[in-house]
């Protein structure tokens, strides 16, 4: 393990993510909203953390293992998390305890969309800036960690997209070859949100909501400036483009990239996840505008159609952000659209839950199960877009499958034992792994009900999620840590 | 202008399907000849019901005949494929034709007579009567009987068919199949099988009477019970169930047979065979089964006392003892409704019916093989991230398990998730809240009885619509859902 050079690169990132929070001081400035001490402790603070890590270091050159990618994926995460929470617990307004501000600042970085708060409307400006530029700073770090972390480190089934990855593959040095990678995607990322705020704009936010919007929008993140979310604005227009822009941000960024490198859209059709990936999305839609229509919940189809599209879209990829209490829809909605998650958006993207290129090789494989019990000698490889893949990738995901089930119910009984009833756990800990945001029962509006043990075995969750469950696990392997 | 000629392998296939009928038929008639007990149990007692016994045993052997004669005649050899069609055909005509005295007797409707007979069927154990105690004595024996037959046709088609099948990793089995192992022919083999695995279920039945007995039973009780606690089914004779008892002893009587219930028979014929108790140890399904059990036994009662729920440890151990062992087990006997149980223990013990007994038992669920695969390969998984050019072979009791039989149980486990979430969201669309859609998926598909919610005890205010979903849940989960699944793919009926 190379410690020193953890340490050094630990410290870069906190320094670097200091500075983060001096947008938020210049919003503070502009609006009047006497938040701005809060911010800058909270940059003093960071920034000193991040120099005393660094400077000790500062001189150490080394290069870093494929393996350390593990440990420097979990750190980035948690600490970042935790010093996120640094302007939310200074300030007078709000002032939050410890475990609401962590709950807060890891709901945002992992692109959750979870919140303790209740009085969005109500807060300093500066602090709503704040939690919605934290969700897009984590996309930004979620579609690295996609497109070329998880696939060099192998987790899931991952390593799938090695060869898809843009930038020098053959190098096996870590850093070079993200920088590489960050460069081509963060234009990309960049250019979806300029245009999706620019979108919301045309339509009628004002300036300052279409900018927090757009950024929770392309992270798939779900926070909103707002507490009735989407809903507060009341528009089919912006629902809309919220829709296409949450769909495009869904979508396997490698995919983007090649379609800007080549100039043509036809990757995206020839990809069987993205195929999946609308299919599977339209289908629940359809679903839902049927069954809202026929129950009765909206008088017109209109409205339960833009409903219906829009929360199924939204929920489906993990995005949470509503427009109408969703948790009291009638019958099964709720929970159909909570299971949604758990296949989320496509890998490589800044959406959470399983991936549908996962469950879509879950799938091709119970049919070939099947096949095999009538064919028991047939050899049946199984095949994506005309490759065949390799049974180590298979076994990956399927690794990938039990563990997040396993972990998922863990948190689950944990989560009960805290007190929880049985549909408040049961969608708190899938609204949180699948880094969605919110649930049903209890947590259908926000978490702030919830006990503190709660609280933090969600946080768990929400990293758990967002890593893929297995860099974590690898973590706390004895094996990991020898030599 | 040409002639259309059957193709050779086209009445051969005819030959095999019309013999199946006649495999079918011959089943029913040895079936309705099993309704001859209930009658004589209706003269007995004088309750009235001997001549819808009679009618019946009347329609059932018809029925048979008739199939019988359909395949008189047929010279042909059943395929270790056709394994898939009789089996489902086994469990899906008999569970319907054994609803007749229901229908006939308490006058349920044709919804709930035939969920009632396939719950005893495939030992599940969910009722949709209440009022047990004012029953005929001849329905009431009639119901255990059912789940004991159910029992018998489980070790089989887990012992015998399902390895053969090699559905969902349990051509593991195969190896220890007692009996020819080199025949590949269907017949011969299961019914070798059979006749050494049904002496030991006898057996074990006529143990659990005798101990029930001596717990202080009456006769009746006594062998009624031990029909559902070998099975484990968890049909009772009275509303109460176990706790209509109140014997620790009957209780600890039911803790042994159900846990043997449980067990790979295959592993206790080799204790029989061998006299050599230490063929469980050497088992690993069955020494994880039992550790697990343990544990989860702890971990409720202690979390029962400490949360004042009961007195004293002592009472708060035998329930926790008494339940886990009956809900791991996919029995379902109850002393107290563990619905009520405080913060996640109703959910732990639903859970936990997923693990189930070990495979070639009675029990239900998914197999404590398949978890114990499972573990295996997501450790490796784990090890194969740190040393990614590592080759880490997963073994079961130092031999390699096969990458295939992994990757079955993984399909396995994928489906049954699947269709588990399917079937919940089906029954929540029929009205059911989610607690109880949870619960009744659960407890049926894993064939264990009681579920949560509105279903913690019976099955009565649930709707016809629902009644039929969990049927259907039954049915799956014991046929280990992809026997009924190849049987919906086309390529099956190709050829």
């Amino acid at each position: 393990m190379h410690y020193r050079v953890i340490l050094r690169i630990l410290g870069l990132l906190l320094m670097i993510f200091s500075t983060t929070m001096l947008p938020s001081v210049a919003v503070s400035w502009w609006y009047g909203d006497g938040a701005a001490a809060a911010f800058l402790q909270g940059f003093a603070l960071t920034l000193a953390t991040g120099l005393v890590l660094w400077l000790p270091v500062a001189r150490h050159r080394g290069e870093l293992r494929i393996r350390d990618g593990f440990l420097i994926v979990v750190l980035f995460w948690s600490v970042l998390g935790s010093f996120g929470a640094l302007p939310l617990m200074l300030g007078q307004d709000p002032h939050m305890s410890l475990t609401d501000a962590v709950f807060e600042s890891i709901s945002g970085l992992t692109t959750t969309g979870a919140t303790v708060i209740v009085g969005l409307d109500q807060l300093p400006q500066s602090i709503l800036y704040y939690r919605q530029q934290l969700q897009w700073l984590g996309g930004m770090g979620i579609i690295v960690l996609a497109v070329a972390i998880l696939p060099m480190l192998g987790i899931g089934g991952m390593q799938l997209y090695r060869a898809e990855m843009p930038g020098p593959v053959k190098d096996s040095k870590l850093t070079p070859r993200i920088a590489e990678t960050a460069k081509a995607l963060w234009y990309i990322y960049l250019s979806l949100t300029v245009l999706c705020a620019l979108a919301y704009w045309a339509a009628g936010m004002s300036l300052f909501d279409a900018i927090g919007h757009s950024f929770s929008t392309v992270a798939i993140g779900g926070f909103s400036t707002h507490d009735a979310s989407m809903g507060h604005f009341n528009s089919a227009l912006m629902e809309m483009i919220a829709v296409v822009f949450i769909l495009l941000s869904g979508a396997n960024f490698a995919l983007h990239f090649t379609a800007w490198r080549h100039r043509t859209l036809t990757g995206y059709w020839r990809d069987p996840e993205f195929r999946a990936y609308l299919f599977i999305l339209a289908a629940a839609a359809l679903v839902a505008t049927v069954y809202l229509y026929l129950s009765g919940t909206f008088a017109s189809f209109g409205s339960a159609l833009h409903h219906g599209i829009f929360q199924a879209v939204s929920i489906g990829t993990t995005t949470g952000f509503t427009t109408a209490d969703y948790f009291n829809w009638p019958g099964f909605l709720p929970v159909m659209l909570l299971f949604m998650s758990f296949i989320g958006g496509c890998a490589a993207s800044t959406a959470g839950g399983m991936k549908v290129i996962r469950v879509l090789l879950l799938f091709r494989q119970g049919a070939r199960e099947i096949r095999r019990l009538i064919h028991p000698t047939a050899m049946i490889p199984i095949k994506l877009g005309g490759k065949v893949l390799p049974d180590r990738v298979m076994d990956a995901v399927w690794g990938f499958f039990a563990a997040y089930v396993a972990a998922y119910t863990l948190m689950l009984l944990i989560l009960m034992a805290t007190g929880l009833d049985q549909i408040t756990a049961f969608s708190a800990v899938a609204a949180c792994m699948n880094n969605m945001g919110p649930g049903l029962g209890e947590v259908g509006a926000h978490y702030g009900e919830l006990n503190n043990v709660a609280k933090w075995v969600l946080c768990f969750a929400m990293l758990l999620g967002r890593l893929e469950v297995f860099s974590i696990l690898v973590l706390l392997t004895p094996a990991f840590w020898r030599r | 202008m040409p002639i259309a000629v059957t193709p050779p392998h086209d009445i051969e296939r005819w030959a095999r399907y019309r013999l199946i009928l006649r495999v079918l038929g011959q089943l029913l008639m040895a079936l309705s000849l099993a309704l001859i007990i209930p009658m004589a149990i209706s003269i007995g007692y004088g309750d009235g019901e001997l001549a819808h016994f009679l009618t019946a045993f009347g329609l059932t052997f018809g029925a048979g005949a008739i199939l019988w004669l359909a395949g008189r005649g047929v010279t042909a050899e059943l395929r270790t494929r056709d394994g898939f069609l009789v089996v489902s055909l086994f469990w899906l005509v008999l569970g319907a034709l054994s609803g007749l005295p229901f229908i006939l007797g308490p006058h349920l409707s044709f919804t709930d007579s035939l969920f009632e007979a396939v719950s005893a069927f495939t030992t599940t154990g969910a009722t949709v009567i209440v009022g047990l105690d004012r029953l005929p004595a001849s329905i009431l024996w009639y119901r255990q009987q059912l789940q004991w037959l159910g029992g018998m046709g489980i070790i089989v088609l887990g012992v015998a068919v399902l390895p053969m099948l090699g559905i969902g990793g349990m051509q593991l089995y195969r190896a220890e199949t007692p009996g020819p192992m080199k025949d590949e022919k269907l017949a011969p083999r299961i019914a070798d099988t059979a006749r050494f695995l049904w002496l030991l279920y006898l057996g074990l039945t006529l143990g659990c009477a005798a101990g029930y007995r001596l717990a202080g039973m009456s006769l009746f009780d006594a062998i009624g019970h031990s029909f559902a606690t070998v099975s484990t089914g968890g049909f009772s004779t009275h509303d109460a169930s176990m706790a209509y008892f109140h014997s620790p002893l009957a209780e600890t009587v039911a803790i042994v047979f159900m846990l043997l219930g449980g067990m790979n028979f295959a592993v206790h014929y080799q204790v029989v065979r061998g006299r050599d108790p230490r063929a469980w140890l050497r088992d690993v399904e069955v020494r994880t089964f039992v550790s697990v059990t343990a544990a989860v036994t702890a971990a409720t009662a202690l979390t029962l006392w400490l949360r004042g729920a009961y007195p004293d440890p002592v009472t708060a151990l035998r329930d926790a003892a008494f339940q886990v062992a009956s809900v791991i087990t996919s029995t379902g006997f109850t002393t107290t409704d563990f619905s009520l149980w405080p913060l996640f223990l109703p959910l732990l013990l639903m859970l936990i019916s997923f693990v189930g007994g070990c495979g070639g038992s009675t029990a239900g669920g998914m197999k404590v093989m398949r978890f114990v695969l499972l573990f295996q390969q997501s450790r490796r998984e784990v090890r194969r991230l740190i040393y990614p050019r590592a080759i880490v072979p997963v073994k079961i009791g130092g031999r390699v398990v096969d990458q295939r039989i992994i990757r079955s149980v993984w399909g396995f486990f994928a489906v049954y998730m699947t269709l588990f979430v399917l079937l919940m969201l089906g029954l929540m669309a029929t009205g059911l809240d989610q607690v109880t859609a949870f619960g009744a998926i659960a407890t049926c598909m894993n064939n264990l009885g009681p579920g949560l919610g509105e279903v913690a005890r019976n099955f009565t205010t649930v709707n016809p619509v629902a009644k039929w979903l969990c049927t259907l849940a039954m049915l799956l989960g014991r046929l280990e859902i992809f026997t009924l699944l190849v049987l919906l793919s086309p390529a099956y009926w190709r050829r």
